[in-house]
């Protein structure tokens, strides 16, 4: 145990004296294994680590789960996916918000990455909201909050990232984002509708639009639906592997890129060295998150963690909330992505320990993630925002955002209560 | 200097060093180049690979391992990339208490951390690279060797730590953080 708190605080240490946390972790992991074992084992541990994370076949999902993410961000159907939601309820009140909720969830559905999807969405839903007469703070929040379906709707980097480091099936989890899902829109599409019933002006109606416009509006999406249902059906009915669905799937958003026009030679190999560059940035972390967890596995920590959860006879859902509430307070004062790279390889083996599942745990790390993103004061999501629409001021987001920060919670709060939300489509598929 | 490619680091430190700027265009174009390059048909062996195992049932032969070699060197071709942007992943909470010299002493010792500990696993694989050569160690069924693409890891590594030295010397410039999630 003394070895891995030393390790641990020199890792949090340096990580806070700004050393890249790859570097911190993986430094942590190799000094606290060379004081138990010795220098020559933890060497050896290094270079395997270093060594075969590279050659793994599995992890080539990551690259490709990204090259598709770019891809469909390039190929611009964001304007489409807004027009086919706001036929159906732009109607009502807060009906564009509400169009930028659902439009954002139908980016997410092809594309794994939360920041892609709210600054694609701001630059098409925020000028149409502002032309409405929605208030900033609505406009914003909505976008920020749309965004973070992004991870929580499969594909997601996030799920990838944590089925890796946890080795979880990844076609699982991204079976178990599905329903949540789709309860994430619905409880945003509340928050809306709650604003606009605290100030009416916040979002005015919009003209309700007939069926022929709506169908119209539908077609022009019709190759969102291919794409995901390709990918995503072909991985939940066992047809390939995340990794080959992620292939498939890159390989589906360049034809989508391609004939939509959006490929030049200049812009494609754009795509390609940016998706590159994030790979590069995500593996160096993940193979520092390795070492540093097989480390952790090696030390007593998992161990007598559990042991003090037994001794102090905390019930498993007490232990659960205290994670959680742990995780919020990280997630308030330092990057998501940080955060949970830095404490899964600690609290994943304590959770299966109490007879979590795995999968559940999964989702429920998403959902926090997703909070971390939009509340303040550090929020990736504001920031995406922001930078955007510079205009707009940082306590007019906090404002904006506020109500569906409440909405998020009070769905990690229905999750972590029926896990059967998040299992049952998992529980149908033969992974 | 390492970082210029990126128009908000400072132009005026990179017109003081005309090689080394040409250096890292180099570096940086040519990286740049080489992965995406194999980014691509990383891609395309996949979708091949399924679309011929399911429509034709026949797989590509050897699919498996051209994506895990080119995963290898997709990744560490990405590292020198991410250092010389400065793009790796910093906890940056403390920043707005710090002083600014505090920030650069801080910094430069990050660099050395950084650079020690890449010239470190430089080293390592470096010595895994000539036990391979040694084995003459290849894929299982195209009988690839896998000495080429173990040496381009280390070296691409030790180029990384190379290039975080060099970053003591250039003050960085002050841009958003950076996260994928």
């Amino acid at each position: 145990m003394t070895e891995s708190m030393v390790a641990l605080a020199g890792m949090l240490v340096l990580s806070f004296l700004r050393v890249p946390i790859a570097f911190s972790m993986g430094l942590a992991g190799f000094l606290g294994l060379w004081w138990m074992r010795g220098v020559a084992p933890s060497m050896a541990s290094v270079t395997t680590m270093v060594y075969e994370t590279g050659f793994q076949y599995t992890l080539s999902v990551v690259p490709l789960f990204i090259l598709m993410g770019n891809f469909v961000t390039r190929a611009g159907m964001s304007k489409e996916l807004y027009r086919a939601a706001h036929t159906f309820v732009g109607h009502r009140r807060g009906g564009l918000a509400m169009s930028t909720v659902i439009a954002c969830a139908g980016f997410g559905s092809i594309c794994g990455s939360s920041i892609a999807t709210a600054a694609t969405m701001t630059q098409v839903a925020y000028p149409s909201m502002r032309s409405k007469g929605y208030s900033d703070e609505l406009a914003v929040g909505s976008i920020a909050a749309g965004g973070t379906l992004g991870i929580l709707i499969p594909p997601s980097t996030i799920m990838v990232l944590y089925g890796i480091l946890t080795e979880t099936n990844i076609g699982k989890l991204f079976a178990a984002g599905f329903l949540p899902g789709l309860l994430a829109v619905v409880l945003l599409c509340l928050a809306v509708q709650y604003i606009c019933w605290r100030d009416p002006a916040a979002g005015p109606r919009d003209e309700r639009a007939g069926w022929p416009e709506r169908m119209s509006a539908l077609r022009d999406v019709w190759a969102v639906g291919v794409l995901f249902a390709v990918v995503m059906g072909g991985i939940y009915g066992g047809v390939f592997t995340a990794t080959e669905g992620a292939g498939v799937g890159a390989t589906g958003g360049f034809m989508f890129a391609l004939f939509r026009g959006a490929l030049s030679w200049k812009t494609l190999l754009e795509v390609l060295v940016d998706s590159a560059r994030t790979t590069g940035m995500l593996f160096i972390i993940l193979v520092g998150a390795l070492i540093f967890s097989n480390f952790v596995n090696y030390t007593t920590m998992p161990t007598d963690l559990r042991g003090f959860v037994t001794e102090h006879n905390l019930g498993p859902m007490t232990v659960m909330f205290a994670i959680c509430a742990i995780y919020i307070i990280l997630g308030t004062a330092m990057e998501e992505l940080s955060v949970i790279l830095l404490t899964v390889p600690i609290l994943f083996p304590i959770v299966i320990g109490l007879g979590f599942d795995p999968v559940w745990f999964g989702i429920i790390v998403v959902v926090i993630m997703q909070i971390g993103l939009i509340s303040p004061p550090v929020g990736m999501n504001m920031f995406v925002v922001k930078s955007l629409l510079p205009h707009v001021s940082t306590m007019a987001i906090f404002r904006g955002v506020t109500p569906f920060v409440i909405a998020e919670i009070i769905l990690l709060a229905i999750l972590l209560q029926f896990p059967k939300i998040s299992l049952y489509l998992p529980s149908l598929l033969k992974l | 200097m390492p970082g210029c490619a990126a128009p908000s680091d400072g132009g005026a430190a990179c017109d003081r060093a005309t090689p080394v700027k040409r250096f890292d265009t180099v570096l940086q174009q040519g990286l740049g180049l080489a992965s995406a390059i194999v980014l691509f048909a990383m891609m395309w062996v996949t979708a091949i690979d399924v679309a011929g195992r399911y429509l034709f049932n026949k797989p590509l032969p050897g699919g498996f391992e051209l994506t895990e070699l080119m995963l290898a060197a997709l990744i560490y071709c990405g590292l020198p990339l991410v250092s010389a942007r400065r793009d790796h992943i910093v906890i940056d909470t403390l920043e707005s208490v710090m002083s600014s010299g505090l920030k650069r002493v801080l910094d430069i010792a990050a660099e050395v951390i950084c650079a020690v500990t890449l010239g470190g696993v430089g080293y390592l694989l470096f010595r895994r690279a000539a036990r391979v050569a040694e084995y003459g160690d290849t894929t299982a069924v195209l009988k690839l060797p896998l000495t080429p693409v173990v040496y381009l890891m280390a070296s691409m590594i030790t180029i990384a730590a190379l290039i975080h030295l060099a970053l003591i010397f250039v003050p960085p410039a002050p841009r958003p953080s950076k996260s994928s999630a």
